[in-house]
């Protein structure tokens, strides 16, 4: 792993170290547990509803409030008046809004539903208090399980609402019908995907600072989406914007869940000014398995129709997505039930899609946007059905995927949902692929019984495309109207010469400080060391949409391209000045400004910024030109655009225990132009790793009655380093043709391959035992069961 | 604690009570410190028997010679047990009072057949291993009791061991897993067997179907495999959101012929 | 049931601390709030995370799982005790070299874990190296960079160590 070296033309494609390590690395990361308390602050701990469906009758606080060190004991009848119910309220035909209070008021809707909330001088104290809190709760009928809530008689999650569907969708392409029923074969299956959790190390937290002369509340808080947060609590509060400052601070993981506005942060703002005191909630580990935002938990009924040839001719999917007990700010429930249908066409070129998608209440915490959203799972399912194809036909996995797959000089390819494809490499990702594998050799030594060395042993390809970088018109298309789409950047060149860059990003590992600078270091020639990249702070960045589903590359990669350009023009002209010479023929290079082909003829940017900011003997203001020298750009990319990659996992299967191991794992990547390759094998290495979890042992829990089971690190299993093998990882590049500096994004496609290519991988070993892979995660017992025939 | 009663809690390592009390599972009022009673950290040789302090960490039992010369089974078992952080802190004491069903110590301990030492009040007791594991996470001591001295046996020269076991995934918390230790005589026949399940029920289970099974048998593939597969009938696993019964029965036939090839093997453990 | 306060006095990273604790307040609440020294992280509070890995009287040890009153008298090193001045120590610069870290919020922990190992075990194998690292969890990595970092570090120490 190498820095840049002097006399290297680009910083963008290098490995640069990361400039976060440093603080990281010493223990200085400041996490939102870590920001100063200011005198007084109080802490916040939340009563939690033990029960998953529940009216409350009566809330009994008088023993909570007596006890030393308690201040305030709150229900959700003392903050109706200030927080009304929230939600992403969009309009889309078959969406139902279900809004959510900050605090129950009269009914509880999953276990995890906050009831009231102490604020004490401590946080043992506060948790002291909640124990102390008695609520008269009369217990109703639940449901956990989303095929349990369509039934008629199911009991009503919100009873404003004729049913438990707060969101149906459906389209089917013209022709559909006649392409389906002349194809030669039909397959069905019914896919089961677990409910998985974000679980990232730090747990979510706020700590809200109120300030009593501008009356203002400053919220730092563990938030992916600082200005969107901003947005929804001044909205929700009914306050103005300048009332409210986010800030992002070192954020410990987000990986989706951290994308979505929380009760705890407008409680802890909202009570803040009440109070007139800082008020600071940081939750524990089962609260979080309880009550941060879940993901997964889908049922896809998929019909394949496919030729002789193993061409497919038309795809229908139905899909049901449990939603949870509410609509979440700012996606909505329809995140999930959309992305699926939207993604499972994949790199495949079928010209028939119909799908049907519907989101479901039940009684458990609400679902939403975690790495990949449904494209793992969708694309888990494709591939499965192309294995099973395969096999059907008598024809290699590999050939089948060649006789469908959309092929580089197709590109831009539209595809059967109008989703443009940009540029991409999908033969060449899976050739490679297969050469590092040794497909050939792999097959050689297979057997029909699978058995190797005592153990079932399978290979599983996929072949998976990752939306990337989705700007505006996206998310209007998709009826997003709490998400701006765009993103900005703030350059600019201080008086001493450095360069101090804010972008709308903010950062939860993916290394935006070393990325962006070097970015901008190629736009203006300047070091990545003389660059200082900030973000996450409503006050001191531009406005924007924020970082998830893999946009950093794209909008902020963007955003800091179009300000370097202006900043650029500025600082040639005052070079120009200096040097007595016409700005075009000035060149940045090396943090000075020289003449083209005349190196001795320069100025550095201090001696630059010197003269623009007017820190010089004479005026060295060129003419028609202002003092200062920075410059503010937003970006939105034309539509999005399509990373894509080949997954390849060997895996063996423990024929006495059903425990799977991944013993090799493969990947070629194409994410456009490779900013800096170090971060993006990292950012799949971790993908990868969060979808082997989900494939094989994660799952939240819930019992019949919506009781959580899985609310521990001992109940909740995330993979260790005994779980996941080291990626054999290559780049291949296919810059994209839509996006300003050619960059996708690159932080899901880990995910995104990995499920697809491990269950596949256990279908092919378990081929033996004639089992269908349709449900997640394939434990060992679940694995067993399929060798032991048990499941028939 | 005679003082108070069931509000009072012997705080060994807190490797397994201080997670139950951060989460308000466990909410004793007072907690008695044992770490800093250095009188009950010891290791002691005596005749026959290796002797336990309840406050000796987990890690000097694993890091300990005499342990790997004279009682080969808690030697294998050791580096199962949880993760090296957690044995530092983690004791024999407080592992075997906790009574986790899944524990490695508990399984060993009933292997060996070790002599538990309770002490309270009104003097020592000794419990037999076999009825001092009572049910899931209950031991036979009672409230004002503590395991004060655990007396394991010594192993002969002819003695192997072994210890094998299995989860969810790997390097996270056990489910099943066995203890085994062999005597073969000179012809390689097995003189004594002794086969232990933890994770295959309320408590550790001896497995004596397999150990009859092997008596008087070599260490081979079919002998292991048919001794293994007997071990089924000697357990009556629960069903959690962790494993089926049935997974559990089918991992401890597992664990058994895994433990008897690591014996057969001469492997040891990591 | 008496929760009066108590004097603790402890040595951490080298500097005394003494502060006046109610007993059940855990050694991880009083590294972080009473000295300060908040790069020791709490990721679970029921010790298997491994982020508030610390070391206590010479052995690593889970912050969370200890009551910072049994730390009364003793020494313990944090990670803001490892660099050496200025300059990261020889396994924060593997993490560093190796892009062994994303968030960071583990790392701490991983660094505490890692210096007891590589003391005990100067030459580890891939398997033993992955062993060690199983008993903290990271979301972020994938933990192929980690092992990495510790394959770096380890033979960087043991070339220091024959100098």
């Amino acid at each position: 792993m190498s820095t840049h070296d002097e006399g290297s033309d680009t910083w963008v494609g290098k490995a640069v170290l990361r400039k976060e390590d440093q603080r990281l690395l010493r223990g200085f990361g400041t996490y939102v547990d870590d920001v100063p308390e200011p005198r007084g602050t109080l802490h916040l701990s939340m009563l939690r509803s033990p029960y998953a469906h529940a009216r409350v009758l009566s809330v009994d606080t008088s023993e909570a409030e007596s006890l030393d060190g308690v201040v305030a004991v709150v229900t959700g009848a003392d903050v109706a008046d200030l927080i009304p119910p929230f939600a992403a309220d969009y309009e889309r035909p078959g969406f139902k809004i279900s809004h959510r209070p900050a605090l129950a008021t009269d009914t509880v809707r999953f276990v995890g539903d906050g009831v009231a909330l102490v604020l004490a001088e401590n946080a043992y104290v506060a948790e002291d208090a909640i124990g102390l809190i008695y609520v008269e709760y009369v217990p109703l009928p639940a449901v956990a399980d989303v095929e349990e809530a369509l039934q008629p008689d199911a009991p009503r999650i919100h009873e404003d609402l004729e049913d438990n569907i707060l969101l149906t969708g459906g389209n089917k392409t013209d022709g559909f019908d006649a392409v389906f029923q002349s194809a030669d074969h039909v397959f069905r299956e019914r896919f089961r995907i677990n409910r998985v959790a974000g679980v990232a190390m730090e747990p979510r937290g706020c700590l809200a600072i109120y300030d009593k002369a501008e009356d203002a509340v400053t919220l730092w808080t563990g938030t992916q989406v600082p200005h969107m947060l901003r947005v929804g609590i001044a909205r929700y509060l009914g306050w103005s914007e300048s009332q409210v400052r986010v800030v992002a601070p070192d954020v410990g993981g987000g990986f989706g869940p951290k994308m979505y506005l929380y009760p705890e942060e407008l409680l802890a703002v909202a009570l803040a000014r009440q109070y007139r005191s800082p008020v600071k909630w940081i939750e524990d580990r089962l609260e979080d398995f309880l009550t941060t935002y879940h993901a997964r938990d889908h049922v896809y009924d998929v019909e394949v129709a496919f030729n002789d040839d193993g061409t497919v001719q038309a795809v229908n999917v139905d899909v049901l997505v449990n939603s949870g007990a509410y609509s979440n700010y700012p996606m909505g429930v329809g995140l999930e039930p959309f992305q699926g249908p939207l993604n499972m066409p994949g790199p495949y070129r079928f010209r028939q899609f119909a799908f049907t998608c519907k989101g479901i209440a039940t009684n458990t915490c609400s679902t939403g946007a975690f790495r990949g959203v449904s494209a793992p799972c969708v694309t888990m399912a494709m591939e499965g059905m192309m294995d099973r194809m395969a096999r059907h036909l008598g024809l290699d996995r590999v050939e089948i995927r060649r006789r469908n797959i959309i092929h580089s000089d197709e590109f831009p390819y539209l595809n059967v949902n109008n989703q443009r494809y940009d540029t991409g490499s999908y033969v060449e990702c899976l050739d490679r692929a297969l050469e590092m594998v040794d497909y050939e050799g792999y097959l050689a030594a297979q057997t029909p019984e699978r058995i190797i060395d005592g153990k079932y042993r399978g290979i599983g390809i996929a072949v998976v495309t990752e939306l990337t970088g989705q700007g505006a018109a996206r998310y209007k298309a998709r009826n997003l109207s709490d998400l701006p789409g765009f993103d900005g950047a703030h350059l600019a060149i201080e008086p001493n010469g450095q360069v101090i860059a804010s972008t709308s990003f903010s950062s939860q590992g993916q290394g935006h400080e070393t990325v962006f600078a070097q970015v901008i270091a190629d736009e203006l020639g300047v070091s990545v060391d003389d660059i200082t990249v900030r973000g996450g702070d409503t006050q001191n960045s531009p406005f924007g949409t924020g970082t998830f589903a893999s946009r950093g590359a794209v909008l902020g990669g963007g955003a800091v391209i179009r300000a370097s350009g202006d900043l650029r023009e500025k600082i040639k002209k005052f070079a120009a000045h200096l040097l007595e010479a016409s700005p075009d023929d000035i060149v940045l290079e090396g943090g000075h400004a020289h003449v083209q082909g005349v190196r001795e003829m320069r100025v550095s940017f201090y001696e630059i910024a010197r003269a623009a900011y007017g820190l010089t003997d004479s005026m060295q203001l060129p003419e028609g030109e202002d003092f200062g020298l920075e410059a503010l750009a937003t970006y939105d990319p034309p539509a999005s655009s399509i990373a894509n990659a080949c997954h390849i996992a060997c895996v063996a299967v423990d024929a006495a225990t059903g425990i799977v191991e991944v013993e090799r794992y493969i990947v070629v990547h194409d994410c456009g132009r490779v900013i800096n390759p170090l971060l993006v094998e990292s950012q799949v290495q971790g993908g990868v790793a969060q979808g082997l979890g989900q494939a094989l042992f994660e799952e939240v829990l819930y019992d019949a009655e919506g009781q959580l089971l899985s609310a521990t690190l001992m109940d909740y299993m995330v993979p260790t380093a005994c779980d996941v093998p080291t990626l054999e990882f290559e780049h291949i590049e296919s810059p994209s043709s839509d996006t300003l500096g050619g960059f996708k994004g690159a932080g899901e496609g880990g995910v995104i391959g990995s499920l697809p290519a491990i269950a596949c991988a256990v279908g092919d070993a378990l081929v033996p035992v004639g089992a269908n892979i349709n449900r997640l995660p394939l434990r060992p017992d679940t694995v067993l069961s399929l060798i032991e025939g048990a499941d028939g | 604690m005679a003082e108070h009663g069931i509000d009072a809690r012997p705080l060994a390592g807190g490797q397994s009570l201080v997670p139950l009390i951060n989460m308000r599972m466990a909410q004793p009022a007072v907690l008695v410190d044992l770490n800093r009673c250095s009188e009950l950290a010891y290791l002691r040789e005596e005749d026959g028997v290796l002797a336990c302090g309840p406050m000796i960490r987990q890690r000097e039992l694993e890091l300990s010679p005499l342990v790997r010369r004279h009682c080969p089974l808690i030697a294998e078992a050791m580096p199962h047990m949880g993760h090296a952080t957690i044995r530092n802190r983690g004791t024999a004491g407080g592992s075997l009072s906790h009574a986790d069903p899944s524990a490695e110590l508990p399984g060993v301990a009933l292997a060996m057949d070790a002599e538990m030492v309770a002490e309270g009040p009104n003097g020592r007791r000794n419990i037999p291993v076999a009825e001092f594991f009572f049910a899931e996470l209950t031991t036979a001591l009672a409230a004002d009791e503590v395991l004060r001295e655990i007396r394991f046996p010594k192993a002969n020269s002819h003695t192997v061991a072994a210890f094998a076991e299995v989860g969810s995934h790997f390097g996270g918390l056990a489910i099943v897993g066995v203890a085994a230790q062999v005597e073969r005589d000179t012809a390689g026949r097995c003189t004594k067997v002794v086969l232990a399940a933890t994770g295959a029920g309320e408590r550790p289970t001896r497995l004596p179907s397999a150990e009859s099974i092997l008596t008087g048998e070599a260490l081979e593939e079919r002998t292991i495999m048919a001794a293994a597969e007997a071990a089924a009938s000697d357990v009556d696993p629960l069903e959690d959101l962790h494993a089926s019964a049935h997974w559990r029965r089918r991992a401890a036939v597992a664990m058994v012929a895994q433990a008897l090839r690591q014996i057969a093997a001469g492997v040891h453990s990591r | 049931m008496s929760t009066a306060r108590r004097e603790v006095r402890v040595t951490v990273n080298g500097r005394a601390y003494s502060r006046s604790v109610e007993p059940r307040m855990l050694l991880a609440d009083f590294v972080r709030h009473e000295c300060g020294l908040t790069g020791t992280h709490v990721g679970c509070a029921h010790g298997v995370c491994g982020a508030c890995t610390v070391v206590l009287d010479g052995v690593s040890a889970r912050s969370c799982l200890t009551f910072a009153i049994q730390a009364d008298g003793k020494e313990i090193t944090t990670v803001e005790g490892l660099a050496e001045g200025d300059s990261l120590n020889a396994l924060q610069q593997a993490f560093h070299e190796n892009h062994a870290l994303q968030c960071g919020y583990c790392t701490p922990g991983f660094l505490m874990s890692l210096t007891e190992f590589l003391r005990e075990t100067p030459d580890p194998d891939e398997a033993q190296i992955r062993e060690r690292l199983s008993g903290n969890l990271c979301r972020c990595t994938g933990y192929a960079n980690i092992v990495r970092a510790v394959q770096a570090a380890a033979q960087r120490l043991r070339e220091e160590g024959r100098t």
